[in-house]
């Protein structure tokens, strides 16, 4: 078995990769442009996905290859494929709108990144060496992908805020428990995609009635 | 090591930083010109144009002080000191005693600093307009710098630059610890962007008095005094790419004085620092030049990565 012969590389290589996911993380904070912000989320998916299969070569776990494959297919292609189209059709401004400007965002992620290590530190004591710093890392990714959809004002952007949490809750199913059942992977799989079809039409719908995809104008609805 | 070698190992570190500088500045330039479909120029081409304006005569404005002629000769001659204290194929180099990580920053600061004033000395509209940018842009590379390294020298155990990349050489670099690492690695590569003046910073290729930085801030020099100056700044690049590769990729150095692992140590950092030459002329080609109130934003990721990389040491290993 792989992980007996160097478990320190492993855990370096994981680590190292998941920080990748994190970096990206902080890019799509930084950004101000719409279509960027979709290319950084492929990107993060991708890192992902390599994330996943270095966890699957170090732990001898086939059944991780099948779902960093379908995180490439899923996560990497299609979705910022049908994010894209959403842009293009809804003909949106191609700046994102704030409710918390940029520098601030920046401040609270990274007081949402010591958070998420001062709370698990207790709990990555008890689990597997392999993965001592991913958990954190990823419970700082969902902390921040939420921080994004309360922090942006446009339904895309609040799409990848989503989307950004789901992929900090893959990291850590990964990271922590090597993986879930494969059953359960297929239908996190399957709801995300339709969950970012269905906001994708939302935001049609929003554009139609309101000229806007921002989403603070849904509080002027009435009956 | 007798005196002899101290002597021979410090020198030929100074010659390679002095002589290979322009060269990077030219690969950087090849680079873009290949993606932008050019031919390009010479690889060599800096050299020439350095040889050219050290032959050309002076103009200096009469409204000038002593400040405008004796800044070429204190950035260039700090640049060079800051050179001599970073290793380059030599993880234990001789002059380590000299001074450590901040005192690199700070000979950087001061040749940076007379460039400022001798911006303002002309009392040119650009020179004065350049001169305030780079006081901005300056003001916040330099804590992200400050603390990207020492975030590495956490690990290493030492501020002193040659005991840290020696440390992390007999570790494993970037391996080592990547958490933290890496967020150095990715706020001293944006500082480097912005301390060089290059793409989503500033750009060295245009003179377009709305958008230029460094080069409004060096409009007034001409002849050898020029030269100098982008001499200097060709150094200051390089001598970044080396602190990148070295401090984060230390694989390949020297870390005993012997001179087949030393003749390897120059091979594997030439080839380390074009690498990174060409990872920078991708990027510049990639990305368009920020607006400068969004400049603040890029600088406050390095800042806040720079940050947490020093806190994490805290956090976990603590």
């Amino acid at each position: 078995m792989p992980l007996s012969l160097h478990p320190d590389l492993g855990s370096q290589l994981i680590n190292l990769c998941s920080m990748l996911l994190l970096l990206t993380t902080f890019a799509i904070v930084a950004q101000r442009r719409l279509s960027a912000c979709v290319d950084l989320f492929a990107l993060q998916s991708l890192f992902l996905a390599v994330t996943a299969a270095v966890v699957a070569w170090f732990t001898d776990s086939p059944h991780i290859y099948i779902a960093a494959l379908l995180t490439i297919a899923i996560k990497t292609v299609t979705i910022p494929m049908i994010l894209k189209k959403v842009i293009e059709r809804v003909n949106v401004k191609r700046e994102i709108e704030f409710v918390i400007n940029i520098p601030p965002s920046l401040l609270i992620c990274g007081a949402l990144v010591i958070l998420a290590f001062s709370v698990t530190e207790p709990i990555a004591k008890l689990g597997f060496l392999l993965t001592r710093d991913s958990l954190a890392i990823a419970l700082a990714i969902v902390l921040i992908g939420f921080f994004m959809m309360i922090a942006r004002k446009k339904a895309v952007t609040q799409i990848v805020g989503f989307l950004m949490m789901e992929n900090g809750l893959f990291l850590g199913a990964t990271a922590s428990a090597y993986g879930m059942p494969l059953i359960v992977e297929l239908g996190v799989f399957f709801d995300v995609l339709v969950a970012a079809l269905i906001i994708g039409v939302y935001t049609h719908r929003l554009q139609d009635t309101f000229d806007s995809v921002d989403t603070t104008k849904l509080t002027g609805l009435k009956e | 090591m007798g005196q002899l070698d101290t002597l021979l190992i410090t020198a030929a570190q100074a010659v390679i930083i002095l002589l290979m500088s322009p060269f990077v500045v030219g690969l950087i330039r090849k680079v873009k010109a290949r993606l932008q479909c050019r031919q390009g120029a010479n690889l060599l081409q800096p050299y020439s144009d350095l040889t050219k304006l050290l032959r050309k005569g002076v103009v200096v404005s009469t409204n000038t002080s002593w400040l405008f002629t004796a800044t070429p000769y204190i950035l260039f001659a700090s640049t060079f000191a800051a050179s001599l204290l970073v290793p380059v194929f030599l993880s234990r180099i001789p002059l380590n005693f000299a001074g450590d990580v901040i005192t690199v920053v700070s000979l950087l600061t001061l040749g940076t600093f007379f460039l400022m004033l001798a911006g303002l000395d002309a009392g040119s509209a650009f020179g004065g307009m350049g001169s305030s940018r780079e006081a901005i842009i300056f003001s916040l590379t330099e804590p992200a710098m400050i603390l990207s390294i020492f975030a590495v020298g956490l690990t290493a155990g030492s501020t002193n630059l040659s005991t840290i990349v020696h440390n992390t050489a007999l570790m494993n670099g970037i391996l080592t610890d990547p958490p933290p690492h890496l967020m150095a690695l990715a706020a001293l590569f944006i500082v480097t962007l912005a301390e060089t003046g290059r793409v989503p910073v500033d750009n060295p290729a245009t003179h377009l008095e709305l958008t230029m930085i460094h080069e409004a801030m060096v409009l007034e020099y001409s002849g050898r005094y020029l030269a100098l100056i982008e001499w200097a700044s060709a150094m200051k690049l390089l001598l970044f790419l080396t602190l990148l590769s070295n401090i984060f990729v230390p694989w390949g150095i020297a870390t005993e004085p012997e001179p087949v692992w030393m003749a390897m140590a120059v091979g594997a950092w030439a080839v380390k620092v074009s690498a990174l030459a060409v990872v920078i002329g991708v990027f510049e080609s990639m990305f368009a030049k920020l607006r400068l109130f969004r400049v603040t934003d890029l600088l406050g990721v390095a800042f806040i990565l720079a940050l947490l990389a020093l806190i994490f040491y805290y956090i976990l290993r603590g």
